[in-house]
């Protein structure tokens, strides 16, 4: 083969190289034998460039088709669970090292949040994610059509039917930054969003209504209306996380008349499916024991704390079985010890597990996206999911004492 | 004395209304009706529509009237559409309710075998009859009734307790398309702009939404062809002739 025509499909294939490891800002992953320490700073800085919206951090971070590299550009409907955990991450690891770059980005995450209650123009998180745009991107139709301009932020898309799961992402995640690394002033605005997220909720008789008035699909903890029994666990953590951190009268009052006239105290106590057991909700329970960690930090009546260790108990029956390798797995259990002092992760395979744990790698993913026409789209595209559980769970760990820093 | 009266004249005019409200919607005063296979019969008559304690497009609850129809005893089957449909394809099984089905494919594949969809006047009184309960089986929600799972969002039936008329599966299960766009009821007065002739009303929720999407009066709109990710199917209805 002549010289030149050689360094011509060399150039070629260095060319082609660069354009597929270009597809990110960064693609540099941990090698799945790295200690856990190296995998949570390569999966820090993963999450920094790849999934940072504005503050807030994408669950799945696709790739533009053009190669381009555009905030907010990916699946919004977990957004606020994503961002959730990357600040309970920084809050537990500005914690322990005091270092202000690590306060830094748990504000800016904070901060994030905040702007995904400003986009909307309303008082209250009823946004679930928000990207700048142009025009509206071709993933808004790979969920529900509750895709919005925003009237306060021109050039902002907002999505909206906020759901419970989000509700307790948010209060979990910012009682943690509450106490852990907001100074004076951040706490001030927690103390404001709580008050007014949990605030509309209360005067919307627990429900998580959309703009248009309408309860969201997955916002119903309305006592006048039949609802799922973990959505009574989540509304009394809600309010008693609203109480606690803002002082405001009205939540005290909400919780008490949840309890004393509608009984969610005991409507709380089947928060969970056992049977059938193709009836058990894993997922489900990872909100409900983050809204009992909650719920019991705060709640002082003997008679109350046992009705919600009642329901701990119920689903340790369930969970002190269950495969201990997913992400909310490994969380459920280290709060279950919080909680109960029991020391479930001093079991050899758990604290095994713990020292395996890792970040997603890059995955490939095709939607097919329904047209005004009635035709389909199929649009294939790599994405990165989020690594913020694992994140989460090591600070989480390194700070309650269940990893070791040398792992 | 005057009183007296008074309270026994209007006990009088209540029971005769109840009479007639009982009378014209029992079905068994009209059991020479033999519906199709699959179906059931849902007399004429007059029944109690929308509701005051859900969102405001549901109020107010006010007394609606139908004719008399057959109407599907479940959602139709991923079988029974793929039999009209060759590319339609489903990741459940075939006995699973369609889940994945646009309007204007659901109302051809109706026309096929001679059905249509039902208004949302007649998929309501399908659901409730006519004493204007919560949920097809009553005023009370039983964990048991309704499969609510993550593992399968999509179209299963439980076939717990029937409606008045017979029908399973109202609550839960897939969205229901009905033939109706989304509009405003008579004497409401919650203006939304997404009212008029864009979008049509699904009914009775899917097996992972919010409870209060299962009750028989709660309506949701969807556009026709740009359906996203809402698993909606059918339930048909067959004119008498």
């Amino acid at each position: 083969m002549p010289r030149k025509k050689t360094g011509i499909l060399i150039l070629y294939a260095i060319f082609i190289t660069v354009n597929l490891s270009l597809a990110q800002k960064n693609n540099s992953y941990p090698k799945d034998d790295d200690p856990l320490h190296v995998k949570v700073r390569m999966y820090e800085q993963l999450m920094l460039d790849n999934h940072w919206n504005e503050g807030t951090i994408l669950f799945h971070a696709l790739h533009h088709q053009d190669g381009k590299n555009i905030d907010g550009f990916g699946l919004h409907s977990d957004l606020i669970d994503a961002t959730g955990e990357m600040l309970v991450a920084y809050s537990c690891k500005y914690a322990i090292t005091k270092d202000k770059k690590d306060k830094k980005i748990a504000d800016q995450v904070f901060d994030g949040i905040l702007k995904a209650e400003t986009v909307t123009g309303v008082p209250g998180l009823v946004a679930r994610g928000f990207y700048k745009a142009n025009e509206p991107q071709w993933f808004e139709k790979a969920w529900y059509d509750e895709w919005h301009w925003s009237s306060s932020m021109p050039g902002y898309r907002w999505l909206g039917d906020q759901s419970i799961d989000k509700l307790v992402s948010v209060f979990h995640s910012l009682g943690m930054y509450y106490e852990l690394a907001a100074d004076e002033a951040y706490k001030k605005k927690v103390e404001g969003l709580l008050s007014r997220f949990i605030g509309k909720i209360v005067n919307d008789n627990f429900r998580i209504m959309d703009l248009d008035g309408k309860l969201t699909l997955w916002g119903n903890m309305c006592p006048d209306l039949p609802h799922n029994k973990l959505n009574s666990l989540v509304a009394l953590a809600a309010v008693k996380a609203a109480q606690q951190f803002t002082g405001e009268s009205r939540f005290a009052s909400a919780y008490k008349m949840l309890i004393e006239k509608y009984h969610y105290d005991d409507r709380q106590l089947l928060t969970n499916h056992l049977f059938p057991e193709h009836m058990r909700h894993i997922w489900d329970d990872y909100h409900a024991v983050r809204s009992l960690y909650t719920v019991m930090q705060y709640e002082t009546d003997p008679d109350l704390l046992n009705k919600y260790r009642m329901t701990l108990n119920r689903q340790w029956y369930v969970w002190k079985d269950i495969t201990f390798e997913e992400e909310s797995t490994i969380f459920y259990i280290m709060l279950y010890d919080l909680m109960t002092g029991e020391n479930a992760m001093e079991d050899p395979a758990r604290i095994d597990v713990l020292k395996s744990m890792n970040g997603h790698k890059r995955g490939t993913r095709t939607f097919n996206l329904p047209m005004e026409d009635g035709s389909r789209m199929k649009i294939t595209t790599e994405y990165d999911r989020a690594s913020t559980a694992f994140i989460r769970n090591y600070w989480f760990g390194r700070y309650f004492g269940f990893v070791d820093p040398n792992w | 004395m005057k009183n007296w009266k008074r309270d026994f004249g209007l006990f009088l005019s209540v029971s005769l209304v109840a009479m007639v409200f009982i009378s014209a919607n029992d079905p068994s005063t009209d059991n020479k009706v033999s519906p199709p296979e699959g179906m059931v019969y849902v007399p004429a008559g007059p029944f109690i529509m929308g509701s005051d304690i859900d969102d405001p497009d549901s109020s107010p609850q006010h007394i609606a009237e139908t004719g008399a129809y057959f109407i599907d005893k479940y959602e139709v089957s991923n079988a029974e559409y793929a039999s009209f449909d060759s590319e339609y394809t489903y990741p459940e099984g075939a006995g699973e309710r369609a889940a994945k089905v646009n309007w204007h494919q659901a109302t051809a594949y109706a026309k096929s075998i001679g059905k249509r969809l039902p208004t949302e006047k007649e998929w309501e009184k399908a659901a409730r009859g006519t004493d204007g309960r919560m949920l097809p089986w009553g005023d009370f929600y039983d964990d048991s009734f309704v499969i609510y799972s993550r593992n399968n969002t999509r179209g299963q039936s439980i076939a717990k307790p029937a409606s008045p008329y017979g029908c399973f599966d109202m609550a839960g299960s897939v969205w229901e398309w009905t033939a109706d766009w989304y509009q405003q009821y008579p004497g409401n007065t919650h203006d939304m702009e997404q009212y008029g002739e864009k979008y049509k009303v699904i009914r009775g929720g899917s097996t992972f939404n919010n409870f209060a999407c299962y009750t028989t009066f709660h309506r949701y709109y969807v556009h026709p062809v740009d359906t996203r990710a809402y698993p909606i199917g059918m339930r048909l209805v067959k004119d008498i002739e």
